[in-house]
């Protein structure tokens, strides 16, 4: 992740040095919190996994090993979980985005006059409590919820055969993307908006319909704030594990719900999940920096 | 004239769609909201009439309202910590020059992208290695929480400052330092109270951060109960969920006025800063 250098907006004159509030000054404790409370535990989780390192902390000879890797690596339960993990985050973000892209498309392009009253309300949602959202369905995706109850009272569903709704992979990818829909039209937003109507007039005085203007100048223009988006929410839920455990059952079962089970469950086993974390963090990692250039903050940052 | 974008019918269906989905939104809050005053131990079809037997219920449930008053405190202090660090880091961010800017920056964004599955278990192990007290006393496991809430949230308050930061003339700033000023003083004098209003906000983020964050909290809670983590459990017990949907309904209305209210008026302090 990247902010836009600073310098652009930066002063242009130089402000005198002085002795209070120098630079690092200013960032040291910044970084140092981040460096013990953040750095530090991910190393110690690190050197834990191949068993340099015992807890608690006692210094002395340990042998490096690379057993829970290997036991990772050539077991096929975890990765085959982990692919299954993937392909549930795919599909959730693209279906996501495909919702996303009209409603952006609407505030952006349409003229309305109360677009940022719009905004709110589309994103509202979002900045509620994430665990009372996932609450609410799993209140009304149960057998004897508000939906299935109300299939019931109109005659639509007998009580022995209820819609099976909560605990299934469905469930998981509904909430998911319930979740997630207000936040990722806003890079779509934010790309829509920025894009220079005159090209749009260009292509129509060239003889482009609005199809062809679309296919050909919109689309392509806002492509990065679609892949912004589409990482926005396939970053978090490919370790997503509350959703999960709330709704998904055991067919909704995620890697993120392996992980916890290694430290949660009554028989621990911490350093395989150490082994599952850093995977994850890996792969999460890898994808951050590849793909660093898409997930700029201001993408999400209107006006 | 003609829109290039959108054809008057289009502009019509993309509207259906936006409510449509603005109705799938919050459809299940109001239907929340329905049920918190539903008379019956289940949420379901039909209705049974009116009671605020749920809402009293929970505002006498001691357990409940100690997990609340933890969730304040923890989010209260973490906020506090992540506001200062982050006041700290974006003037250094946008108004030194450095060598490294660029990593330092990505640096201390990059709590965002961690999942916090993963964070937990890695503050857990920490704690454990230096042997920092688990089960001792209410304070030391508040503060675990507490540590992890302030990484989690700084990044967000960073977001929030920097842009804020970037708008002020830094010749307000100049023109302190010229009368003679300290830095200090500039800062206390000139910058804060410009600044305020993302403050505010960035305080009201970090703080709504913390109170719903579970992952983190699971993971290094000890024997604290927050919300969040009272939640959780009361989910998987049937006899607790009419009172827990009304405590949702309170949450999830307090929650949508504030960001409403702070929206609001972060457009109406801009304007009037915007002004100077």
């Amino acid at each position: 992740m990247e902010v836009t250098s600073p310098a652009e907006g930066a002063p242009r004159k130089r402000i005198a040095p002085s002795a209070d509030l120098t630079t690092p000054s200013l960032l040291g404790l910044p970084l140092a919190w981040l460096v013990v409370f953040f750095l530090v535990p991910i190393g110690i989780v690190a050197a834990y996994s191949v068993d340099v390192l015992h807890l608690p902390i006692t210094l002395g000879p340990h042998g490096f090993t690379l057993q829970a890797w290997h036991d990772f690596l050539h077991g096929s339960t975890y990765l085959g979980l982990f692919w299954k993990s993937v392909k549930l985050s795919l599909i959730v973000s693209a279906v996501v985005v495909l919702f996303a892209y009209p409603l952006a498309y609407y505030l952006a392009l349409s003229g309305t006059k109360r677009k940022y009253v719009l905004l709110l309300l589309l994103i509202a949602p979002f900045l509620t409590s994430y665990l009372l959202r996932v609450l609410a369905w799993k209140v009304l995706l149960g057998d004897e919820g508000p939906i299935n109850s109300f299939l019931f009272s109109t005659g639509l569903r007998s009580p022995d055969h209820p819609l099976t709704l909560i605990d299934t992979r469905f469930a998981v990818m509904l909430v998911l993307g319930y979740i997630w829909l207000p936040f990722v039209a806003l890079p779509i937003f934010v790309s829509l908006e920025s894009l220079d109507r005159r090209l749009l007039e260009a292509a129509s005085d060239l003889g482009a319909g609005r199809l062809q203007a679309f296919w050909r100048v919109t689309l392509p223009l806002s492509a990065p704030g679609v892949f912004a988006a589409f990482l926005f929410v396939f970053i978090p839920t490919l370790g997503e594990f509350v959703t999960p455990s709330l709704v998904g059952g055991t067919s909704g079962y995620m890697y993120g719900n392996a992980i916890v089970s290694k430290f949660q469950t009554g028989f621990p086993d911490w350093k395989g999940g150490s082994v599952l974390a850093l995977f994850l963090l890996g792969v999460v990692g890898l994808l951050t920096v590849v793909f660093a250039r898409f997930l700029q903050p201001k993408q999400v940052v209107t006006e | 004239m003609t829109d290039v974008a959108l054809s008057r019918s289009g502009a019509r269906l993309l509207r259906g769609f936006f409510l449509l989905v603005v109705l799938f939104l919050y459809a299940p809050i109001v239907i929340l909201l329905i049920f918190s005053f539903n008379n019956n131990n289940i949420p379901a079809f039909p209705l049974k009439g009116f009671t605020l037997h749920w809402y009293h219920q929970f505002l006498t449930n001691p357990e409940l309202q100690g997990a609340l008053e933890n969730s304040a405190s923890v989010a209260a202090l973490s906020s506090l910590g992540a506001v200062a660090l982050g006041v700290l880091a974006s003037i250094a961010l946008v108004r030194r020059r450095f060598r490294g800017k660029a990593p330092v920056s990505a640096f201390l964004l990059s709590p965002l992208v961690i999942p916090y599955l993963v964070f937990g278990i890695s503050l857990l192990l920490l704690f454990q290695a230096v042997g920092f007290p688990h089960a001792v006393g209410h304070w030391q496991t508040l503060l675990r929480v507490v540590i992890g809430h302030v990484v989690i949230s700084l990044p967000y308050t960073i977001l929030v400052l920097m842009p804020r930061l970037q708008q002020i003339d830094v010749s307000l700033e100049e023109a302190a330092y010229d009368l003679g000023a300290s830095h200090l003083r500039t800062f206390r004098s000139i910058t804060l109270p410009l600044l305020l209003p993302a403050v505010v906000s960035a305080y009201l983020i970090a703080f709504t951060t913390s109170f719903d964050e579970y992952a983190v909290a699971s993971f290094v809670k000890g024997t604290l109960q927050t919300f969040p983590i009272y939640l959780y459990a009361a989910l998987r017990d049937p006899y607790q969920l009419p009172q827990v949907i009304s405590v949702a309904v309170v949450v999830i209305t307090i929650s949508l006025i504030v960001v409403i209210a702070a929206e609001v008026g972060r457009r109406v302090a801009e304007r009037r800063l915007g002004a100077l």
